[in-house]
């Protein structure tokens, strides 16, 4: 790899962020593209587990938005 | 077929096609400058240049225009092609050395600076505009000279009328040579070139022909205007035909006049902002720093022009210092007709205020030039409470002029303060509060329809009938029935569906058609077979990511056994398809790699359903908003995302299982709760659309508090309409009335209550579908103002029964004193009562009619006459009511001097106390609720700290809970006059019966579910849970007895007593623990 | 307190980020992302608490 990409998972609320996430895609805005979404229900689905799962699993970041 | 060799590689092309058409097609790159997809190939730019070998010898050609053949040989990227586009550039360099996309290409072939003679043009002669304009259908334009003297030119380099000024020529010159300005001085001899405003942003930004009104739009396809198409003026273009995948686009379409036969209507065609062009002392069409409230708004928005950046328009800098004008086209009966109140304006500048001050800093200096602040609103006062705290300035001056401030970008004005001074300030910005108004069109379309307006164009109504028009059938909502804010607009539409749902009622479900449905395969056990399919959506995911790789990858991942792309999934034939594939290859798995779920899942699920699978076995991969559409200058990594989200998507779906959708009867019984106004006409258009309706009253009579008014301000004897509709109820053959009756306890859930009705100690139980909360409020009783301590001295209800039993010392009275806001907008009650200005104005009236002699005194804060209301306060003030404000640091005093009721208030014009003596002193005592706390509790419906409900949402859900199948209306959610309360009666039934007309309701696959073995009975779930789906099973059940279990049917599937159960003991279907770790997993794979 | 346990666990907190973003704020989520890229790209791969068996294979 010619430079190293952090592998950022995002736990995105269905409701909130993710609808924030469609909305900028919409608008055609641009972003960087390190994050992988994890479309969760609402940000109450989350659990420690899940963050520590990702950071074990290799991920560089974890976040976490309602 | 065309076969041959592109790069070593074997293409396949069309008879007739060009090599750079078939290069596209198999993802070539050829460079090019004087291409267009929609135009024929000129070769005139020569980069495209690429080297041919016919079998004998090599030659260079035009990829562009030079037809294939078969065997033919093409090398596009050969040492010799590479050097010759590199003279290619070098010459166009030298020609144009300042053009940026020429600098670009020169960097990219290696060239320092040209070696030949440097020219200042930036014209490439590409003749681009000139096809582009023959196209359009006019040939405005053509390469005029010969040689050197070559160049794009009107005949004769006469400005021409043949030009539209439509713009193509700019819109595709590829070096910016050709510009709107140079259009506009050159070219074209019509004035009008400009960029088509955007409807949607106010004409603050440009929008073109073809276009979809705003990004939220339904439906969301584009449209064409006709007005500015270019097709429809010359009958040439037509180039986004070319550019259309499916072929959706046809010019030939036509209007169509449909005839529809129905059994009644309802206007909602809302109003216009006033236009404050024609004020010329505001200077608002010369001026670019003052705007108006729509356009702040824009400007504002995260979505409009500037992003949400606040900037004055003239030099879209910063502004330090913005002020509002209210009421511009509102109270104005000099510069404009419009006399009445627009509701809206107060609470919308305070908004922008707010937020002007978030997005530009604290420092920015807002202020509000105002004549009344009218923040009548369900939390608005608190609102303005808080604005005030947060250093938006409130001055109470109509601001008659605008003065340009010479030299500069800022604007004067003169105004005189609250002590009387004149004062001048300068503003970066001045916003117009512009009020609203019924255009001309909606005035046209009530004369046709033959429907009566009020003075102000509005729609004539009665306070008893608030959303029927003077014509039966027609039913009216929204801003046409009078200036209103988005809550109420929402509650009359709920009310005039009913109006039109209760006339219609016998028609209900005759016209319905009901889908086939596919019996579903059973899969649990089997072996997941995945398929995936990923979308090209035209160019939107396939311009950007490489969908073939990703669908190969895909069919490499575990259990896929089908992968393929799509040009656009969601079109019918490709859904078809898809239904056929699931069936012929068994697919028990679905995964589609395309847009959001959000806006497309349910139709895929649809698919799913049709091929006999259920829809939870289905998972979507959003590699176009998340990916394609924010990550276009990056194809490699987008791809690489795509192939991520792919594989995070299968590995999920190979752990789905199929989920059930339980369905539940709805009882179609509803119970309302309070027999006041509201309670009573939400029962009875329940009863008229034909279910059966509870109303239960803890009092002894019907009626609530419209018992204790006189009239109505159109005049009308509120006795007179409360008999009618007490009557109506009460006789009623689907309405029981229980009165002196309490509820005493709530059992079951939406579609399924059991409450228990408490009389005298006589129990009786109910089952219902659905409840409506109309509990009602009160006056407030208070021994301010020496209220009780006199008999002149009274509440305003108590006026309002003198004034029904004609009292004598009506007439006996020689002056009479309001006192308005008592209790209300006060530290412990910070809400304005609604009511009470206009009821006190409307007693001052009568007081005035019975006595013209009789001094009356209206001592107020702010009047806030809302909507038409104002005609009154124009006519008090007209029959010599006089007004005297107060402010709450200087509340009026009253005493009993001599047998004689003494009020002493400071005017706030000569700034000295003044002394009263009134005969009768009436308190506008505030609205409070009968807050219950009990209900509150049966219902798990929240109250608010004044007490009063809390609905749903305050803006979209005014008339309903959060808690599925209870609704609410009256004063238990806010202070209202009657006509209000009529219209949410109306709503909360109407939202009431889109539950109980569906006569079943489906629980969501996506809930909570309790495990009981793992369960410890810990009771945080219960606890936490907002939704009150989580229970303890009875202790005395047979099976996992005082374990935990979640009602499906309240269940939102959030997940919250998922995350928090320390047994792990609850499992969220279809988003379970396994399936977010295997996501989580399959993140970094690779 | 999730960060304060990851970085008792030898996690650096900038691993982890948490917002709230409503549906509306597309500009607020491009800019979030962005500050988390960048704050992420700043600290280097995460080595840490991986997986052995990651490493192994």
């Amino acid at each position: 790899m010619s430079e190293w990409e952090p592998k950022i998972v995002s736990f995105l609320c269905n409701w909130c962020s993710y609808g924030a996430a469609d909305l900028a895609g919409v608008s055609r805005m641009q972003y960087a593209p390190n994050i992988r979404v994890v479309r969760i229900p609402c940000t109450g689905r989350m659990s420690p587990k899940f963050a520590l799962a990702a950071l074990r699993e290799g991920a560089d970041a974890v976040w976490v938005s309602g | 077929m065309v076969t041959f060799k592109i790069n070593g590689q074997t293409v396949q092309g069309e008879e007739g096609q060009y090599i750079k058409q078939v290069a596209d097609k198999y993802g070539v790159d050829i460079p090019t400058l004087c291409h267009h997809k929609a135009l024929e190939p000129a070769g005139m730019c020569r980069i495209c240049t690429v080297e041919l070998f016919d079998g004998r010898r090599s030659r260079f050609v035009t990829a562009c225009n030079y037809p294939i053949w078969d065997g033919m040989e093409v090398q596009t990227d050969s040492e010799s092609v590479h050097e010759g586009r590199k003279l290619i550039v070098e010459l166009l360099l030298a020609r144009c050395p300042e053009v940026p996309l020429l600098q670009e290409l020169a960097a990219k072939y290696g060239i320092d600076k040209p070696r030949f003679k440097a020219e200042d043009d930036t014209c490439i002669l590409c003749g681009l505009c000139v096809r582009m304009c023959e196209k359009m259908g006019n040939s405005a334009i053509a390469l005029t000279g010969r040689g050197v003297e070559m160049k794009v030119d009107t005949p004769f380099h006469l400005q021409t009328d043949v030009c539209l000024a439509c713009g193509a020529c700019a819109s595709v010159c590829p070096t910016g040579h050709i510009t709107l300005e140079k259009i506009r001085e050159e070219i074209t001899r019509k004035g009008n070139v400009q960029l088509i405003p955007s409807e949607y942003d106010m004409g603050l930004k440009g929008r073109k022909p073809v276009y979809v009104p705003y990004a939220q739009a339904v439906p969301n396809t584009p449209a064409i205007d006709r007005d500015v198409c270019v097709h429809f003026k010359t009958g040439g273009c037509k180039v986004c035909v070319e550019f259309c995948g499916v072929d959706a686009i046809d010019h030939t379409m036509e209007d169509e006049v449909v005839e529809l036969e129905v059994g009644s209507i309802i206007l909602a065609p809302g109003f216009q902002p006033f236009d404050p062009s024609k004020f010329d002392a505001y200077n608002y069409a010369n001026h670019p720093n003052v705007i108006t409230s729509m356009e702040m708004e824009r400007l504002l928005s995260a979505s409009g022009p500037t992003g949400g950046h606040l900037v004055r328009l003239s030099d879209h800098k910063e502004p330090k210092k913005v002020a509002w004008f209210q009421c511009v086209g509102s109270r104005d009966l000099n510069r404009c007709d419009n006399s009445y109140c627009s509701s809206v304006c107060c609470m919308y500048a305070i908004k922008e205020a707010v937020i002007a001050k978030e997005h530009a800093g604290d420092d920015l200096d807002c202020a509000i030039f105002y004549m009344d602040m009218r923040t009548h609103g369900k939390d608005f006062e608190r609102f303005y409470n808080n604005a005030q705290d947060k250093g938006v300035r409130f001055l109470r001056s109509r601001v008659h002029t605008i003065d340009p401030v010479k030299d500069s970008d800022e604007v004067s004005v003169r105004y005189v303060d609250d002590a009387g001074n004149l004062q001048q300030e300068q503003f970066d910005m001045i916003v117009l509060s512009i009020g609203l108004e019924t255009s001309p069109e909606v005035v046209e379309m009530a004369k046709r329809l033959d429907i009566e307006l009020t003075p102000g164009n509005f729609c004539k109504t009665d306070t008893f009938e608030p959303v029927a028009t003077s014509k039966p059938g027609i039913y009216v909502c929204g801003a046409f029935q009078g200036p209103k804010d988005i809550p109420q607009s929402v509650v009359d539409a709920s009310a005039a569906a009913s109006a039109a749902g209760e006339i219609l009622a016998g028609a209900r479900n005759t016209a319905t058609r009901k889908p086939e449905v596919v019996p579903q395969t059973n899969v649990i056990g089997e072996r997941p077979r995945v398929g995936v399919f990923v979308c090209r959506c035209g160019i939107n995911i396939a311009g950007v990511v490489d969908v073939p790789s990703v669908a190969e990858y895909a069919a490499t991942l575990p259990y896929v056994e089908f992968a393929a792309d799509n040009l656009y999934s969601c079109s019918q034939d490709t859904q078809d398809n898809m239904s056929q594939i699931i069936k012929q290859k068994k697919l028990n798995r679905v995964v589609v790699a395309a847009c959001t779920p959000k806006t497309h899942e349910p139709l895929f699920q649809e698919t799913l359903l049709k091929a006999g699978l259920n829809k939870y076995l289905f998972e979507m991969a959003n590699i176009r908003n998340h990916d394609s559409w924010v990550h276009k200058n990056n194809p490699e990594l987008a791809t690489k995302k795509a192939k991520d989200l792919v594989r995070m998507a299968v590995t999920k779906v190979a752990l789905a299982q199929p989920l059930e959708e339980t369905e539940l009867q709805v009882n179609p019984t509803a119970l309302v709760i309070g027999g006041g106004i509201a309670g009573m006409t939400a029962a009875r258009s329940l009863a008229q659309q034909g279910y059966e309706t509870h109303i239960v009253e803890r009092g002894e009579q019907l009626g609530g508090q419209a018992h204790n008014l006189y009239k109505t301000i159109s005049g009308d004897l509120v006795a007179d309409k409360l008999g009618a509709l007490i009557g109506d109820v009460s006789s009623h053959p689907k309405i029981q009335v229980h009165l002196n009756t309490q509820l005493s306890a709530v059992d079951g859930f939406v579609g399924n209550f059991k409450s228990t009705l408490s009389n005298n100690g006589n129990q009786q139980e109910i089952e219902h579908g659905v409840a409506v909360v109309a509990t009602g409020g009160a006056a407030l009783q208070t021994d301010e103002y020496g209220c009780g301590q006199d008999p002149r001295i009274m509440t305003s209800l108590e006026l309002d029964k003198m004034m029904m039993a004609d009292d004598p010392a009506l007439a006996r009275a020689k002056s009479a004193v309001f006192i308005q806001c008592v209790g209300s907008r006060e530290p412990q009650r910070p809400y304005c009562s609604r009511v009470c200005c206009t009821h006190s104005i409307d007693n001052a009236l009568e007081l005035k009619k019975r006595n013209p002699e009789m001094n009356v005194y209206i001592l107020y804060r702010d009047i806030r006459t809302y909507g038409e209301r104002e005609y009154i306060y124009k006519e008090a003030r007209e029959k010599g009511v006089i007004f005297i404000r107060y402010n709450l640091a200087q509340k009026p005093e009253v005493a009993l001097v001599d047998g004689k009721v003494q009020i002493t208030v400071t005017d706030h014009v000569l700034g000295i106390p003044l002394q009263i003596d009134a005969d009768l002193l009436t308190l506008a005592t505030a609205v409070i609720p009968n807050k219950d706390d009990a209900l509150a509790n049966f219902f798990k419906v929240p109250l608010n700290d004044d007490g009063f409900f809390v609905e749903k949402h305050a803006k979209l859900g005014p008339s309903e809970f959060a808690t599925d199948g209870v609704f609410l209306c009256g004063l238990a959610h806010y202070p209202k006059p009657i006509d209000e309360a009529i219209v949410q009666g109306r709503a909360a039934a109407s939202r009431a019966v889109t539950l109980l007309a569906r006569e079943t309701v489906h629980t969501s696959g996506q809930v909570a579910q309790v495990d009981p073995m793992m369960c410890s009975s810990c009771g945080v779930c219960v606890s936490i849970c907002p939704y009150s789906a989580p229970s303890f099973i009875d202790a005395d059940a047979r099976m996992h007895a005082g374990k935990a279990q979640v009602n499906p049917v309240l269940c939102k599937g959030c997940g919250l007593c998922v995350a928090s159960c320390r047994s792990g003991a609850i499992h969220l279907k279809g988003f379970d623990n396994n399936q977010i770790f295997a996501q989580i997993s399959a993140v970094n794979w690779d | 307190m999730m960060k304060n346990l990851l970085e008792f666990m030898g996690v650096e907190p900038d691993r982890i980020h948490f917002s709230w973003i409503s549906s509306a704020e597309s500009t607020k989520f491009v800019e979030v992302v962005n500050k988390i890229t960048a704050k992420v790209k700043a600290i280097g791969p995460n080595q840490r608490f991986v997986k052995q068996a990651a490493k192994v294979a």
